[in-house]
């Protein structure tokens, strides 16, 4: 018997959505699509979380701007981000610390973050995801009650054969994909030219091929390095840029699908007669 | 697409009786759906040739009950089953084949 298997389901009825945000591949930005998303989402109003389940590699922090370990005994966790809540591994271990666990260690720790913390009353969690479909989408699929996920990609192939296991994983254990982010789309040189280094086109094929929206292209601009790496968003420190403004779409877009599409119900528990 | 069971019923502790979305209703015995369990060392077991001169173990000797069945997402249930084994995770697309 696994320790995995054991462990309770968790019952989250204070959250009312819960969005992974996955790829399959490392390195396209789902860090950062979901931290902007989030912050999208908590400047149009809602209540939102955002929990990052990159246990091994854990890049929320910085792009939040906090550096290094969080005093738990001075500041409660979740962090109180002007109003985002934030829950990182990052926050408990030192910078430049390996977390070298096996997969219950994982689970425990993301079932610890989602029970034992007081997320209060959300509207939205966005979950940041790791890449691939090993043990954290697991014990998220298992155990936590998603509402939606939505792939990140970026437009080459190499990044959309990973990207389509993804998805493949969410269809298996029946959570709605709302769509494909296509991230790195292209970019506007200083000429006015679009250019497109990864090609184009990827994600809008991937959401053909699989019959899902894709919800938006993301520019490819510098300042969202910049941004990520100061710890301020690009969303919070340039609300008008085209890439904020492809976010705010974006996350609208999530948030009409979400509520013209009814809810999930729970499967039916086994009567005995 | 994919069905979705809308009630799940033990009969007489002898066969486990599922209402589909689509009006389809399944009646599976309880032997068979444990014998169907896709648990890895189930399966394993499964694989190796059959010893005609095994030994039932005492949990063999009285007859199998579920004594849980838990939603596992939005996709699976797992069993917990009166000897003790509760390592099958059976999704609703297997449970809809058998």
């Amino acid at each position: 018997m696994s320790s995995i298997q054991n462990l309770p389901k968790m019952d989250l009825p204070k959250i009312k959505r819960i969005i992974a945000v996955a790829s399959g591949k490392g390195g396209v930005g789902k860090s950062t699509v979901s931290t902007n998303l989030a912050m999208a989402l908590h400047f149009s109003g809602k209540k939102v979380g955002l929990l990052d389940a990159d246990i091994y590699g854990p890049s929320i922090p910085l792009m939040l701007g906090i550096k290094g370990e969080v005093n738990q005994a001075t500041t409660q966790l979740p962090l109180n981000l002007n109003g985002l809540l934030v829950m990182s591994m990052g926050f408990l271990v030192p910078k430049n610390k390996a977390i070298i666990w096996r997969g219950p260690m994982v689970h425990r720790a993301l079932t610890q973050f989602l029970t034992q913390l007081d997320w209060g009353d959300l509207d939205y969690l966005v979950i940041d995801l790791p890449p691939g479909t090993g043990d954290a989408q697991l014990t998220l699929t298992q155990s936590v009650p998603l509402t939606a996920a939505v792939i990140v990609t970026t437009p080459q192939e190499v990044s959309l054969i990973d990207a389509r296991k993804g998805l493949e994983m969410f269809r298996e254990v029946n959570v709605p994909v709302l769509g494909i982010i296509e991230n790195m789309s292209y970019f506007v040189g200083d000429d006015g030219k679009k250019y497109l280094p990864f090609k184009s086109g990827g994600g809008g094929l991937l959401a053909r091929e699989c019959s899902v929206p894709l919800l938006g292209e993301i520019p490819i601009d510098p300042k969202i390095a910049e941004c990520g790496d100061d710890g301020i968003p690009i969303r919070a420190r340039h609300p008008d840029s085209a890439v904020s403004t492809r976010f705010s779409e974006i996350s609208n877009r999530i948030v009409e699908e979400l509520d013209s599409s009814p809810m999930m119900p729970a499967l039916p528990t086994l009567e005995m007669t | 697409m994919l069905k979705i069971p809308k009630r799940l019923r033990v009969v007489d502790d002898l066969r486990l009786e599922i209402d589909w979305e689509d009006l389809v209703v399944s009646s599976i015995s309880i032997q068979r759906l444990r014998n169907a369990c896709p648990c890895a060392s189930c399966r394993e077991k499964s694989l190796e040739p059959p010893n005609p001169l095994r030994v039932l173990t005492s949990s063999e000797m009285v007859p199998l009950r579920i004594i849980k069945m838990e939603p596992i997402g939005h996709y699976a249930y797992k069993i917990t089953w009166s000897d003790g084994h509760d390592s099958g995770i059976y999704s609703i697309e297997f449970l809809r084949s058998l």
